[in-house]
């Protein structure tokens, strides 16, 4: 499979790497129960028993713990990365190359990465906690980028099915409403047992307003946002001149692409864009 | 590209940062944003008395300094404040690191270098070991201290042209398109193809595509990447799992009612 790759081999915990002074947080959290292994293995040397001979139950703990300890190591990296000064990683997942992947290889994919991204949180909280800094914290950002894009693949197979079935997406529906401020406010609509009209909880729900003081409110609302519009207006204007005053071959046609509220060649012939140093080129 | 300064930096950071630095840094974009926000205060969120709201630093000085290191970081520290910097808007770059260009004003005029760094924000170009300046530090009573040549940016819609490879000369470049549908530039004066170098494609975790070494434990093969094991069916992915590891579901389930 093409997943093996991605899955790391779990160190194993021997005596010298607990010895280690790299994490010595690790260290008190694990070493309950993985000395009480190394202290075993050092007093009493191992003997060629028989395998029908029942183990001890001091034989069975040590095993039991030193299992778990290989476990809830996952959560941690490499060591080789531990104090490394760069981890060197590839690119996220893209969407065009899971969509080519099956449902099952994906719903694998998902849980390795989510593996990968519990390994990166611990990494990053235990390296807070020692203060050490977490060689390349964009691998984070790439996991999670990985799993937004295989979730929206998922939905992109879920939704062609549902469309083709029944006609619609299959998603959680939702609205445009107004709230109390008048405000529009997008809601997302909920599953319920009862139909509305036997609801006697919704019967207080509003969507609409009809009180003077939001009508008052909306008003001075939208006088707040056309003034903040006016001003960016404004900033926007005096940049142009200045963009023309220092670069008179400025192109103008990518200028009115770029801010189409504008009109350029009316400003091209204002004075304000008249420089002491340059001639007017165009 | 910096093109409106005073607008919200999270709003608009795409715009900030040329496309060029991002491709050399090759960071993921969620990354990149984070590591230039400087966020002052942020309310709360999840919470119905809070509306989302957030102060954070709007305008940044963009240098020499690549905006994920720390003497970007330091260049715009809290206490200091930005004035407002003009650059000229350009739709279709045509400088790239490796190229050869000719110098066409300043104290190396006429020479010709190779580009050395490109800052896209600033529409500045680095040549390599042109256009200096001797720069002098830890200098004491005792000891001369250090002295260095330092490179100084230069304008690319004024201080520099690119060179035709034919004749050696500078040329003004038009992006055209070839028979096969390929965007290239093209000298206007001789008709040539002026090729893009092979160092445009350096990045900080490569030097150029092909030579990128794949982490093993890491990194899965591109051949695996790009094995089809896709078969269209009609069924949603949870029934193709469920089918897969044998779970048989067979209750109905009750009539419900979205509002």
């Amino acid at each position: 499979m093409f997943l093996k790759r991605i899955l790391r081999s779990v160190p194993v915990i021997r005596d010298a790497s607990l010895r280690s002074n790299d994490f010595s947080r690790n260290k008190q959290i694990l070493s309950a129960k993985a000395r009480t292994q190394c202290q075993y293995s050092t007093q009493i040397t191992p003997k060629e028993e028989p395998s029908e001979v029942k183990p001890t139950e001091h034989e069975h703990n040590a095993k039991l713990s030193a299992e778990i300890t290989k476990q809830l190591m996952q959560f941690f990296d490499e060591k080789d990365n531990w104090g490394a000064q760069r981890v060197r990683v590839g690119r996220a997942w893209k969407k065009e190359e899971l969509r080519i992947k099956s449902s099952t290889d994906l719903h694998k994919l998902w849980y390795v990465l989510l593996k990968e991204k519990n390994m990166l949180f611990t990494m990053e909280h235990e390296c807070k906690a020692e203060m050490r800094v977490l060689p390349n914290p964009d691998r984070i950002d790439k996991v999670l980028e990985s799993m937004y894009n295989l979730e929206e693949v998922v939905r992109e197979r879920n939704k062609a099915y549902h469309l083709l079935e029944t006609g619609e997406t299959g998603e959680r529906p939702f609205k445009i409403v107004f709230n109390k401020l008048g405000l529009r406010s997008f809601y997302k609509l909920w599953e319920h047992i009862v139909p509305k009209e036997l609801h006697e909880k919704w019967k207080n729900h509003i969507f609409s307003y009809s009180h003077n003081e939001t009508k008052n409110f909306l008003k001075l609302y939208r006088e707040k946002l056309w003034v903040k519009k006016r001003r960016s207006k404004l900033q926007e204007r005096r940049y142009i001149f200045q963009l023309f005053k220092r670069f008179p071959n400025v192109d103008k046609e990518y200028l009115k692409e770029l801010y189409p509220d504008q009109d350029i060649e009316k400003l091209r012939q204002s004075k304000l864009t008249a420089s002491h140093l340059q001639q007017k080129a165009n | 590209m910096r093109l409106f300064p005073n607008l919200n930096s999270y709003r608009n950071y795409k715009r900030f940062v040329g496309e060029l630095t991002k491709k050399y840094g090759n960071f993921p974009e969620s990354f990149l944003r984070r590591r230039i926000r400087q966020i002052e205060f942020k309310t709360p969120r999840g919470f119905p008395q809070y509306q989302p709201r957030t102060i954070e630093r709007q305008n940044f000085y963009f240098g020499q300094h690549r905006p994920w290191t720390d003497e970007f970081r330091n260049q715009n520290s809290i206490s200091s404040k930005t004035r407002i910097i003009h650059v000229e808007p350009i739709r279709d770059w045509s400088f790239f690191k490796g190229d050869r260009v000719e110098i066409l004003e300043g104290k190396d005029k006429g020479k010709q270098g190779i580009v050395n760094q490109v800052v896209q924000e600033r529409n500045w170009v680095y040549v390599e070991g042109l256009n200096c300046k001797l720069k002098n530090e830890n200098k004491t009573k005792k000891s001369l201290g250090i002295y260095y040549q330092d490179e100084q940016p230069l304008l690319v819609t004024r201080d520099v042209a690119l060179v035709d490879p034919s004749d050696l000369q500078p040329v003004s470049v038009e992006w055209r398109y070839t028979e096969e549908g390929e965007k290239v530039r093209v000298s206007k004066r001789t008709g040539r193809i002026i090729p893009i170098p092979l160092q445009a494609e350096e990045t900080l975790d490569y030097k150029t595509r092909g030579t990128y070494v794949e982490n093993k434990e890491k990194d899965t093969g591109e051949d695996e990447v790009l094995t089809i094991t896709y078969e269209p069916k009609l069924k949603t992915f949870e029934m193709e799992i469920m089918e897969a590891m044998g779970i048989v579901e067979d209750r109905i389930p009750k009539k419900t009612y979205w509002y």
